[in-house]
């Protein structure tokens, strides 16, 4: 098959002559398998070459980074914001913080993240990543109000790829809810390709939440790992339904005892939308604790994947691990893959996995319509019934009012 | 209001109502009573517009031929069937359901749409009313509730809906004597001259709380015998062998 792609390092601005050669390595690196194929077990339900031949000519990572759109912040929802356009930082604002305690900046470029060199995104990402934020919040500082990071797009971004870092690290104590909001408007097809590094101090507490806030033919694939330390909780919640393709990989790192971390997902897809999530929990020490709930609507030509696997190393003793995914089958056409697995050393532990599908409920479509219900707003309200789970850890009012209304607008297909 | 002539329905190609005539008018509650497997609950079934049925015969409804509507066009032109057996939905909110029910209906009637608030207040006196707990309306629909409290929200939701005609499937099943007068008080204060209720039952007992006045009693698909209240007394004592 034909090169699809012409990467060019030089494109890429003011770097020293040894960031050249790093990256040039990356790159001859990337070059000898290319974009992945079904062939590589950790693609198999994702054939990311296949997607991209039949979507993308001649992909370049020539990218602009000047904002042309005007910003605007979502009303009726206080929060502090980090603006971001093709991934770099344009504004950001703390207004309801004490701003001495949050650091924000471009992300280093010449920070090395180690990553499996196996994963030819990552490589990749490493070759060519510009833009990019890095985050830090000081020791026992709560955020008052949730920060949604808006990543906007420029309007010329068809056949491009984006590759951005962005690091995230909270110090002992503190406490953050981070909404990476993907604000995409642009209806070219384009690649973004993130790496998030997650760094938990001692009894740091981060929510995550990602969310698509439209429909649109991005091609977006995203890894983030995490490292965390005793006591320390990450919870993830998904909610990217409205990307033509994505695929989000997540590595947790339960580093220190009584750390804990949960994984939630609610995708509505439609169309010929193609979403996977993988992740890989490492149970490292003991009495740490993993949650996963993976819950996919798929109605149309749509297909979802999950790939969740968790690894309890010898010493990781009590541990408790569960991981459920779920999927309502709306469509005859639609496919639901999962591939849980558990791979488990120690001896005392509590694991558990299990995976259902199934059609929507005639029964109860039609006890809904028996109350006046017409049948399409009946199966859109079992959708979200169905869906809606994936926020029952939500406790912040103002945040879950926020979420579920994100998710109606999903489900409505956005 | 509800006129059915010669109605026959056929279900997995078994015949279940052979030929039913049934005539209710605008203030009359009727009963129909009848062994298990006379066709109570397939004639329930069919008035709400359940998919799997083969129908001949006519239904009309305040002048419409039943078989044109669709199940919800039934429930917003004032049709309102309570279930044996609710149903439980997870992850629906009680609420919400019963709010986007409500709107539904308003909807297609003309009227405006009532807005969370004012639905909470008038969900609230209606609740009061038939002593269902607050909490019960943000749960998940039916799900955990008991028997009682599921027949409860049954006839909570009719009486937010304002049917013209209500079909009780067996609604005392299940319930204990003072979730049956609960329910029973609901129904007499929501019954009035406009509107008529078909009152499907195993037993008398209900009867005892809700006076019919026409009993009808099913047998192998027909009504074989109407008569007053005191036809339900007389059941009451002989049985339904007699009658078929």
């Amino acid at each position: 098959m034909k090169q699809n792609y012409d990467f060019d390092i030089e494109k890429i601005k003011n770097l020293s002559h040894e960031e050249k050669v790093f990256r040039k390595k990356n790159l001859d690196l990337f070059y000898e398998s290319g974009f992945p194929s079904k062939q590589v077990e950790d693609w198999k339900f994702t054939d990311l070459n296949l997607i991209l031949n039949k979507n993308f000519n001649n992909i370049s990572n020539e990218v602009n980074f000047e904002s042309s759109e005007e910003f605007k912040a979502i009303d009726n929802f206080e929060h502090n914001f980090i603006f971001l356009t093709n991934g770099k930082i344009i504004s950001t604002n703390f207004d309801h913080e004490e701003k001495s305690k949050i650091l924000v900046k471009d992300f280093n470029q010449e920070e090395v993240i180690n990553i499996d060199p196996s994963n030819a995104l990552a490589l990749l990402n490493s070759a060519l990543s510009s833009g990019g934020f890095s985050l830090e919040i000081t020791k026992d500082y709560k955020l008052k109000k949730p920060l949604i990071v808006y990543n906007c797009f420029s309007q010329d971004l068809k056949n491009k790829i984006l590759n951005n870092k962005n690091s995230i690290k909270l110090n002992e104590g503190s406490e953050l809810t981070l909404i990476d909001y993907s604000d995409n408007n642009t209806q070219s097809n384009f690649i973004k390709n993130t790496v998030d590094t997650v760094t938990l101090d001692k009894n740091a507490v981060l929510k995550n939440i990602l969310i698509q806030n439209s429909k649109n033919n991005g091609h977006f694939y995203k890894y983030t790992r995490g490292s965390l330390e005793g006591g320390s909780s990450y919870e993830n919640y998904i909610l990217s339904s409205g990307l033509k393709l994505n695929k989000i990989e997540i590595e947790i790192n339960l580093n220190k005892e009584n750390s804990s971390c949960d994984i939630y997902s609610a995708l509505n897809l439609l169309e010929d939308q193609h979403q996977e999530i993988k992740t890989r929990i490492n149970h490292n020490s003991p009495n740490c604790k993993s949650y996963q709930k993976i819950k996919n609507v798929l109605s149309d030509k749509s297909k979802g994947i999950y790939q969740g696997k968790i690894f309890v190393e010898k010493i990781a003793q009590k541990t408790d691990a569960y991981q459920i995914s779920k999927a309502l089958i709306v469509s005859d056409n639609a496919e639901f893959d999962a591939k849980p697995e558990l791979e488990i050393y120690a001896d005392d532990v509590k694991c558990s996995h299990g995976s259902t599908s199934g059609s929507i409920d005639s029964d109860a479509v039609h006890y809904l319509m028996t109350r006046g219900i017409p049948k399409e707003e009946a199966i859109k309200l079992l959708i979200n019934g169905f869906l809606n789970e994936a926020l029952e850890k939500i406790t912040n009012n103002e945040l879950k009012i926020f979420l579920e209304k994100i998710l109606e607008r999903q489900i409505n297909g956005h | 209001m509800l006129k059915i002539k010669n109605l026959k329905a056929t279900i997995n190609e078994k015949l279940i109502l052979k030929g039913l005539d049934l005539n209710i008018n605008p203030g009359e509650v009727h009963a129909i009573m009848g062994p298990n497997g006379s066709g109570k609950s397939t004639l329930a079934n069919v008035l709400s517009g359940k998919n799997g049925y083969e129908i001949e015969g006519e239904i009309s409804f305040n002048g419409m031929d039943l078989n044109d509507l669709k199940i919800e066009e039934r429930a917003q032109k004032g049709i309102f069937l309570a279930f044996q057996y609710p149903l439980e939905i997870p992850g629906v909110n009680t609420n919400n359901f019963l709010r986007t029910s409500l709107n539904s209906v308003r909807k297609a009637r003309g009227e405006k749409e009532l807005d969370t608030l004012t639905f909470l207040k008038l969900i609230k006196e209606k609740a009061k009313e038939l002593n269902i707990d607050e909490k019960f309306l943000s749960r998940q629909l039916n799900v955990g509730f008991s028997g009682g409290e599921k027949k409860k929200n049954e006839i909570l939701q009719m009486k937010l809906l304002e049917p013209k005609l209500s079909i009780l499937d067996e609604t005392d099943s299940g319930l204990d004597i003072d979730a049956l007068r609960i329910v029973a008080d609901g129904v007499n204060s929501y019954k009035n001259k406009e509107n008529a209720f078909l009152i499907i039952t195993h037993y008398q007992r209900l009867l005892d709380y809700i006076k019919p006045d026409f009993i009808h009693v099913l047998s192998a698909g027909k009504i074989v015998k109407t008569g007053n209240a005191d036809l339900g007394e007389q059941l009451e004592k002989t049985g339904y062998a007699k009658l078929s």
